[in-house]
């Protein structure tokens, strides 16, 4: 396969797409409308993910450590932030915290309870909510450590929603992938039974099998990079105006699935591009042995 | 060069096409397949060009097994063959150069070689003018003289025809086997199915009549019917 076959098989491939107008406009529509859907749920998908994480983000793990002045616990600071995945401390204001707590309970302040008495709440922010349990037992063993909140209950059943969501969204994901590749190499069996008899033609005179198929792959691979851009055309114009419409909502915020436009333009393309590959190749498989 | 050994062919559906047939065509021979519709001409010369493979019986090309021949091999068993179909499969959008350009360049041949050996053939079968004709735009033995140039472009060493006069006036179809007759006297090897008694008993060549998928007569210098008043009357006729 010299390269000469190679240049051949590539001008083979777009006067394919040239000639046979229609089926190409019909397979690269096909190809745009699953990609697309498929797109949108993964982008979903993705942003649903990043929405649970920021709220479990918000839950840290509160740290109540005793000690008369900051210099006092600035030891037991140093242990806590030595451990593996912390990220960020903040040591709460006390005299803030003092005045709140003199409203709820009026009777220690008429009693001549100092300060001081109270302890110093820190918050910890960790990298992973996965581990807050994990690093919040550890903070415990510290000594000079009184009392470790971490909201456990709510922790974990944000983490199962989000196990749930990952999962369905990889499911959803794979049977769409699926789907897909079957929609193109349907739209694929198309143009090649348009284009039966060239291909007959091909295998009596003698064309290898390599031969026939080559140009035809090249050509899904095209089809489905051009229905992959059209998708993500589709897909950037629609993300705008969802994420438009979702901040009108207050309480959601700005909701985004963190993919950035061109890795959007790059993963469509190369899925687009495998799945007419793949499709093509399937097809044409069949095709020929039969 | 060609070898039928007790070859059966039952298709899928339980038809017996062919039944026990043993023939050997030599280098260089012209021979008719005769017969009426459904006698198995067709599959006989299928079975050359391995589009079916034999249900006993061996098909030897060259010594060579047609039939155990791997999926990979059929394309170079086929590159030394020519084929012509009755019904011409030539691609109605290509004209007649881009036709032959097309047989050529899909077993990967060089450019500057189509180029010389289109003009060689087009020659030979007399379409030098219609080459940049389309289908559509020639008579039936135009594209039949173009069908037979796409068969002859790859140098094949046997030309294989399925009824290749089967839609022409008899003038015209006596043109195609003319045309036929001088490839096979330049030493290409070739094997016509038929069933156009004209011409078999104008040409004078070997016949292997089938009947219901039997070889029912295998003879030099034959005519379509096995009759010695028929070879009679067409002589004087
Ligand atoms: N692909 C097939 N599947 C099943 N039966 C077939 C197939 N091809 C041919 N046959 C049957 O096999 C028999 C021989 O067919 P074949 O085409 O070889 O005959 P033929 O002599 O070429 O006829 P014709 O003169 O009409 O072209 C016929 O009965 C036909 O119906
Ligand atoms: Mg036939």
């Amino acid at each position: 396969m010299g390269l000469r076959n190679v240049e051949y098989m590539i001008q083979e491939a777009f006067t394919g797409i040239r000639r046979n107008g229609i089926m190409a406009f019909a397979s690269v529509t096909t190809i745009a409308l699953s990609l697309g859907v498929l797109g949108t749920f993964a982008l979903l998908a993705l942003a649903a993910n990043r929405f649970v994480l920021s709220r479990v983000n918000q839950f840290e793990i509160a740290v109540f450590i005793e000690g008369k002045t900051l210099a006092d616990i600035e030891p037991v600071l140093k242990q806590i932030r030595s451990i593996s995945g912390v990220v960020e401390m903040n040591v709460r204001d006390r005299k803030k915290e003092w005045e709140a707590f003199k409203r709820d309970r009026p009777d220690f302040e008429s009693a001549g309870v100092p300060l001081d008495v109270l302890p110093f709440a820190v918050d910890v922010k960790v990298s992973d909510p996965g581990r807050i349990a994990q690093i919040a037992s550890k903070i415990r063993l510290i000594k000079g450590v009184d009392r470790v909140n971490e909201s456990k209950e709510l922790v974990d059943r944000i983490l199962a929603v989000l196990r749930v969501v990952k999962v369905l969204s990889i499911a959803g994901v794979l049977v769409l992938l699926g789907t897909t590749a079957l929609i193109i190499s349907n739209a694929i069996r198309l143009t090649l039974y348009a284009r039966r008899l060239e291909i007959k033609i091909m295998q009596l005179v003698g064309a290898t099998n390599q031969f026939i198929r080559l140009p035809l792959v090249i050509e899904g691979v095209v089809l489905g990079a051009v229905g992959a851009v059209l998708a993500w055309f589709f897909l950037t114009l629609g993300g705008r105006y969802v994420a438009l419409m979702a901040e009108k909502i207050v309480f959601l915020g700005r909701i985004s699935s963190g993919v950035g436009r061109a890795e959007l333009a790059c993963g469509l393309i190369f899925v687009g591009a495998m799945i007419g590959a793949a499709g093509s190749f399937v097809s044409i498989r069949r095709f020929l042995h039969d | 060069m060609i070898r039928f050994d007790n070859v059966s062919v039952e298709y899928p559906n339980g038809v017996r096409a062919l039944n026990d047939v043993s023939i050997h065509i030599a280098k260089g021979e012209f021979a008719f397949v005769v017969g009426p519709t459904g006698s198995g001409k067709s599959t006989l010369l299928k079975l050359i060009y391995r589009e079916v493979t034999p249900t006993r019986g061996r098909v030897l090309f060259d010594g060579e097994d047609i039939g155990a021949l791997k999926a990979n091999q059929v394309p170079y068993l086929r590159r030394k063959l020519g084929i012509v179909f009755q019904d011409f499969k030539l691609l109605p959008q290509k004209n007649v150069w881009e036709n032959l350009a097309f047989a050529m360049r899909v077993i990967g041949r060089h450019p500057r070689d189509i180029r010389r050996r289109i003009s060689e053939v087009l020659n030979l079968v007399g379409l030098t003018k219609r080459c940049d004709a389309f289908p559509h735009q020639m008579s039936g033995g135009e594209q039949q003289r173009a069908a037979i140039a796409r068969a002859l472009v790859n140098h094949p060493t046997v030309l294989l025809a399925d009824e290749p006069t089967g839609n022409l006036d008899p003038d015209t179809s006596w043109e195609i086997m003319q045309l036929l007759e001088q490839i096979n006297t330049h030493g290409t090897t070739v094997l016509v199915a038929t069933h156009d008694s004209q011409i078999v008993d104008r040409m004078r060549k070997r016949v292997i009549q089938l009947e219901a998928g039997y070889v029912v007569r295998d003879q030099e210098k034959g005519a379509y019917q096995h009759s010695t008043l028929t070879e009679d009357l067409c002589c004087g006729a």
